[in-house]
């Protein structure tokens, strides 16, 4: 397996990097804890880019993990899902809920998107109009998303092929651990930068031995997070039967990296971490509620001991 | 980013695979375990010999290098096949690592003309060298190391020892680090020797490991002579190249490395399902965990890899020592608790479905000290990789 970028995807990803930087600074995400409409500026850049949704996840991965990166307010994860799901070109804003499943209860971004793809047990699918479909804003511990419970209308849902839905999840699973592994790196860059500043005992805190295997540990959790997403984006791309696996591992290890340094990444920052002014906050926020996206790691990894162990 | 390989190297794959098919010695897969010696004087047996030997011969033994060097001139990438296809057979290339591995590679990088004809019986295996590295006041401070040699003339007089040296026993040669200037700053007064181990004043003592079997040995100087045309590289040049020799330890044995642990995590399901735990969901998420451990390593290693073949340097690889060591040693304790009263038992009426994991988790600790222990992973990871400053 080769995971060197192409050409193309380098410039895409230092194009997502340069948009992301300038359009969708630490103030923004924090205008956004009080205004909602704090993501408009940014999503007239982002829209631009919706079309990714619909095509390589490999591609869309890499411009998730800028995204994460950022803690981007708006509706491009959630469209991403949508154009997936729905075989769309990702022009149409929208987003996915699935109905009784336990590891999607709210539905993201119900309140900008013009349409919602509904999964009913079956699985079968169902597309309407948003403003069609009631529903009440979620307030989480994450001000950069928008979570909604909705009211599931009467819905004419058509047949949808089981493989074809779980070939879905499998992609779901790549972009939520691709954004979340985006916004691990952001808090790991920002605790190293600290280690390397922030000045004790006349050094820097970053020589003391005990804040260097901290460090080191979290790198490791983040680079092999960040390996097992790109590796699932090429499985689901290529269509290999280990994209199952892949996708859990990839939410997993995602889990498992953001865990560990949302935790030490306050740590090492001190007390200064610990308050609101700091932008720190905004990123752990982001990455504590994508656990519960998706699944967390408990229940991806309660799904590879089913295909361990049973199947 | 893409799955597949070119047609040109799945092709390569499969000449491999038919040459492995045609020539894979029959001892090999008797459960063979190259770290199960039971006997010093037998730590590599003919059969393996031979078989290095043979790789070497239709150029599978270092497939990179060219013909005469037991190679075919291949790509990276092809390396890379070649290593994975190995691990996933649990084939060895060889029963001694120091010569093909790490002397070979150095000889090529730092040797002299006349050294570097050493180099093609290190590969085949003609040669066994050992490493003379680690001193009891020597070990993760290697540059610490006191074993002293004195230029007099046209010669060097050793004095001093050596430890933890694998297969000093049955040696012909030792790559051996020595402090040639002790005036100079610790690094820069270290040169680096090719001795003959039946030189007069080499005394070569077995040492046991903890599960009773010798594989190193302890190496004392005594006034050796050894001529100066063996020094390799220049004189207080040793540190550039045992920095060199780590690095050739490592590129390639994560490929193994991970191979092993997916390997061990697959016996991890077939134990709990004969100890009757596969339903216990404390064991399957243990187990899971061990398998998006092993997948996550797996990317990362390949990641690594396509840095590494386009000439960038490769820090993904400075991860996978220290977690795949520290890794393994959790999965054979996860065994051992699977195997439940039979863990720590040895007598082979009982443990035949379960020793593995205690043998292994005795073994594991080996593999966060050997060649870099966890901890100076993470030092080195801490100041290399992330740029933080030294204390």
């Amino acid at each position: 397996m080769d995971f060197s970028l192409t050409p193309d995807q380098e410039l895409l990803r230092e194009t997502a990097r340069k948009v992301l930087e300038r359009e969708c600074p630490p103030a923004l995400v924090r205008a956004h804890i009080d205004d909602a409409a704090a993501y408009a500026p940014l999503w007239r850049h982002l829209s631009e880019f919706t079309p990714l949704g619909a095509g390589p996840a490999t591609d869309l991965c890499l411009f998730l993990a800028e995204t994460g990166y950022a803690a981007a307010p708006g509706p491009f994860l959630a469209t991403a899902l949508f154009a997936a799901l729905t075989g769309g070109d990702g022009n149409a804003i929208g987003t996915v809920a699935l109905v009784d499943d336990p590891t999607m209860r709210f539905v993201l971004e119900k309140d900008r998107v013009e349409r919602i793809a509904f999964v009913t047990p079956g699985p079968g699918l169902a597309v309407v109009d948003a403003d069609a479909v009631t529903a009440r804003f979620v307030a989480t511990v994450d001000f950069s998303r928008r979570l909604f419970e909705v009211e599931v209308p009467q819905l004419d849902a058509r047949p949808l092929a089981p493989a074809e839905y779980a070939h879905w999840r499998d992609r779901a699973h790549a972009c939520m651990a691709a954004e979340m592994v985006g916004t691990a790196r952001r808090i790991f860059d920002m605790s190293l930068s600290y280690a390397k500043a922030r000045k004790q005992f006349d050094v820097p805190i970053g020589s003391f031995q005990a804040i260097q295997h901290k460090l080191a540990d979290m790198s490791l959790a983040l680079e092999r997070a960040t390996a097992a997403v790109q590796y699932a984006a090429m499985t689901v791309d290529a269509g290999d039967r280990d994209r199952t696996r892949a996708g859990h591992v990839a939410k997993a290890a995602a889990g498992e990296a953001a865990r560990r340094i949302l935790k030490d990444g306050i740590q090492i920052h001190g007390g200064i971490g610990y308050t609101w002014e700091h932008d720190l906050h905004l990123f752990l926020r982001r990455a504590t509620a994508d656990e519960y996206l998706l699944g967390t790691r408990g229940w991806h990894l309660d799904q590879l001991a089913a295909a361990l162990i049973d199947g | 980013m893409q799955l597949a390989w070119s047609p040109e190297d799945e092709a390569f794959r499969v000449e491999l695979i038919e040459f492995l098919d045609a020539h894979t010695p029959e001892q090999m897969h008797t459960g063979y375990d190259f770290q199960d010696v039971h006997d010093e004087h037998d730590l590599v047996p003919p059969w393996l010999r031979q078989w290095q030997a043979t790789l070497f011969d239709h150029g599978w033994m270092v497939p990179g290098y060219p013909p005469e060097l037991g190679g075919r001139n291949c790509s990276p990438v092809q390396t890379l096949i070649y290593l994975e296809t190995l691990a996933s057979r649990r084939l060895l290339r060889s029963g001694h690592f120091p010569g093909y591995a790490i002397v070979a590679p150095s000889l090529l990088e730092f040797g002299n003309e006349a050294q570097k004809q050493l180099v093609p019986a290190a590969i085949r295996g003609d040669t066994i060298w050992c490493i003379g590295m680690s001193e009891p006041d020597a070990g993760s401070d290697l540059a610490g190391l006191q074993t002293r040699a004195e230029l007099r003339d046209d010669h060097f007089v050793v004095n001093g020892q050596k430890v933890w040296t694998s297969y000093a026993m049955i040696a012909q040669k030792c790559f051996c680090y020595v402090r040639t200037d002790p005036t100079l700053p610790k690094h820069k007064g270290i040169s680096l020797l090719i001795l003959d181990v039946d030189s007069p004043g080499i005394d070569i003592r077995p040492l046991r490991h903890i599960n009773g079997t010798a594989g190193f040995a302890e190496v004392f100087f005594t006034d050796v002579v050894v001529p100066r045309e063996n020094l390799v590289g220049g004189l207080n040049g040793g540190w550039a190249i045992t920095q060199g020799s780590l690095a050739h330890e490592r590129a390639g044995l994560w490929v193994e490395g991970v191979a092993r642990f997916e390997q061990t995590v697959e016996g991890l399901v077939q134990l709990a399902r004969a100890q009757g735990r596969a339903d216990d969901p404390i064991v399957r998420r243990k187990i899971a965990e061990g398998y998006e451990l092993a997948a996550s390593l797996r990317a990362l290693g390949y990641k690594g890899f396509a840095s590494f073949a386009q000439g960038s340097s490769a820090p993904e690889h400075s991860y996978m020592k220290m977690a795949m060591s520290e890794a393994s040693k959790a999965a054979f304790e996860l065994g051992m608790e699977i195997a439940g009263p039979l863990a720590p038992v040895t007598d082979p009426r009982l443990s035949a479905a379960t020793s593995r994991f205690v043998y292994g988790f005795f073994m594991s600790f080996a593999n966060t000290i050997a060649g870099g222990s966890s901890e100076i992973q993470r030092n080195i990871i801490a100041q290399r990789v992330l740029g933080l400053p030294r204390a």
